[in-house]
């Protein structure tokens, strides 16, 4: 009688050793191999120099007048990361942020209720974000330029609805009175905190955590590539390109009902966009694509509008502000690569 | 089938078959449009005109994912990797393990089936959670074939997939291969260069010279002269030329 025998094929090899990461570090080390790292360090230490030489800037009221400085560019720089790390950039929030609440205004005007003409100006915005997209992938122009039209186009077009002339936000009260709109929507003193911490926390989750993410970061670090493996390349982006819209004229919308009123002024959206930008790149997302994050951007906000509080506080010259912000920006962006550097252990460029 | 780039015309009039559980041998010189072909098989580029036929149905893909969805899936001569990504992510890519109904990434799967097929193959790679970038030159081709292999697709096509690998996980490529020959079940079409790599694993060579096929023979009926001197005489009729 035969016996047969089952015999499991042998591996071909032993299963390799797994290197196992350095169990404990020290707190700043391990803060330093985030991506964050350095901008949470250079936040800390220009919030320390702040606290350290006035008196005002640790208090309860001064962190309340530092949240418009700092929520509305958090939101803005959240979108423009998304479209950054695909490697492209939207030029146009700072138009859509001008332009949405004069949207809200002409469809409130016209008889809709507040909810359905917030929810139309924001489709308007999302419009906007498909046109971006469209003459970037499929008509292929350099989204720098793209929406560089686009913020032309955009404020031309918010001065000529407006006819030059500030409006009322819709549902708003000069004399300052809040609804529950109003409170939900920019109004109440921590509503952009929240929607800030809320839009932030949700991107920075699509981001790390689910298809989309993965695919932005692949169109953005190798386009072929992502190509090739099947990644729809054009949707991907022009996906991209409707958040960083939405975003911009969600902020559009906040800042209009917290300040009651929006003047069609194109130097304010500029100011806007440079900060959205900024925020996005001190926070640690590069322009080149490929790399980012979005609670960077937070940071990167964060430290704007600490270091523009804390220079009104320390009581510098109106005239003075820009020029000693843009000088601040600069070495914080130096000292950040520097600290960047540092952790991924290079010693030199 | 015909595919030009405006004045350079890539494939003349190529007349190829795979037969089931074949192992095929593409070779060429370079530009002769071996790539091209690849990836008009796996529905990356469109042909300008022929037809390619797939089980006996006619096949026209439409998109990379619908060869896939098809059965077919390639190893890119630029690999497709993503240097940003994680090695397991990069394992994943396009065919991402999700919690359903949540839309979140399964990372703890897809790092265990990872780990798992890396090891199947042999292919020491420590830190999974590494960034492919870096790897080495071979690591990163091991990831890319392993990807395409444990894809369950049928019909693979490997471009090129030993260029950048040292002897010993070259062997284990081409191990891998004969292991997956012997199931009967997958079907092959692999770039090479090396005639010795050809006569070792593949049962048929084609040859692509000037956009048509000008050879095609069992790897039993040729060696390694006979191929050597095609590609030796091209090269003569090149230098004439000029």
């Amino acid at each position: 009688m035969q016996v047969e025998t089952a015999t499991e094929t042998p591996r071909t090899s032993a299963p390799p050793q797994r290197r196992e990461r350095p169990a404990r570090r020290g707190v700043l080390a391990r803060l330093l191999t985030l991506r964050e790292g350095s901008v949470i360090v250079i936040t800390v230490l220009v919030a320390a120099y702040f606290a350290a030489t006035t008196d005002a800037f640790l208090s309860w009221d001064n962190f309340k007048t530092l949240l418009p400085y700092f929520a509305p560019f958090a939101i803005l720089a959240a979108g423009e990361v998304m479209l950054m790390i695909n490697g492209e950039i939207d030029l146009s929030i700072g138009a859509v942020y001008l332009f949405a609440p004069f949207m809200f205004h002409e469809f409130h005007v016209a008889g809709l209720p507040l909810l359905v003409a917030l929810a139309l100006a924001l489709g308007m915005c999302l419009l906007v974000g498909l046109v971006n997209g469209f003459f970037t992938t499929v008509v292929r122009i350099n989204s720098f330029i793209t929406t560089l039209g686009m913020l032309l186009a955009l404020t031309g077009f918010t001065l000529i609805i407006s006819d030059a002339q500030p409006v009322q936000t819709p549902g708003t009260d000069v004399l300052g009175g809040q609804t529950a709109f109003t409170r939900i929507f920019g109004g109440g003193t921590y509503s952009e905190l929240i929607w800030a911490l809320a839009i932030v926390a949700l991107l920075q989750v699509v981001l790390s955590f689910t298809r989309w993410g993965i695919y932005t970061v692949a169109v953005g670090s190798n386009r072929i590539g992502a190509a090739e493996a099947g990644i729809k390349v054009r949707l991907v982006i022009i996906r991209n390109f409707v958040v960083c819209a939405l975003c911009a004229g969600l902020v559009g919308v906040l800042e209009a009902v917290r300040t009651t009123s929006v003047q069609p002024d194109p130097s304010g959206a500029n100011e806007v966009l440079f900060g959205g930008i900024a925020a996005a790149v001190i926070g640690g997302t590069l322009l080149a694509g490929g790399s980012g994050t979005v609670v960077g951007a937070l940071i990167g906000a964060l430290l704007l509008g600490l270091l523009n509080d804390g220079l009104v506080i320390t009581g510098v010259n109106a005239d003075y502000l820009n020029f000693y912000l843009g000088l601040a920006i600069i070495l914080a962006m130096a000292a950040n690569t520097y600290v960047g550097r540092a952790r991924k252990g290079q010693t030199g460029g | 089938m015909t595919k030009s780039f405006g004045p350079v015309v890539a494939l003349r009039d190529v007349n190829l078959t795979l037969r089931k559980g074949e192992v095929l041998g593409l070779l060429g010189d370079n530009g002769a449009g071996k790539s091209t072909l690849m990836k008009i098989i796996c529905g990356f580029e469109k042909p300008d005109g022929g037809s390619m036929t797939l089980r006996g149905e006619p096949y026209e893909p439409r998109s990379v994912d619908h060869a896939r969805a098809l059965g077919i899936d390639a190893v890119y001569q630029d690999l497709a990797l993503i240097d940003e990504l994680s090695v397991f992510h990069n394992m994943f890519l396009r065919r991402e393990l999700v919690h359903r109904p949540l839309p979140l990434l399964a990372n703890r799967a897809m790092r265990a089936q990872t780990r798992a097929a890396l090891d199947e193959i042999g292919i020491d790679i420590p830190n999974i959670n590494a960034p492919v970038a870096r790897l080495s030159g071979g690591q990163r081709q091991a990831i890319a074939v392993a990807r395409t292999v444990h894809s369950e697709a049928d019909i693979l096509l490997l471009d090129e997939p030993l260029a950048a690998m040292g002897a010993k996980e070259g062997a284990r490529i081409l191990d891998l291969i004969a292991r997956l020959k012997e199931t009967g079940e997958v079907s092959i079409i692999m770039v090479l260069h090396n005639y010795v790599h050809v006569l070792a694993s593949c049962d048929r060579v084609n040859l692509i010279q000037d956009g048509v096929i000008a050879f095609d023979k069992p790897t039993a009926e040729t060696s390694i002269e006979e191929l050597t001197e095609l590609v030796v005489s091209e090269y003569r009729r090149a230098r004439m030329a000029a």
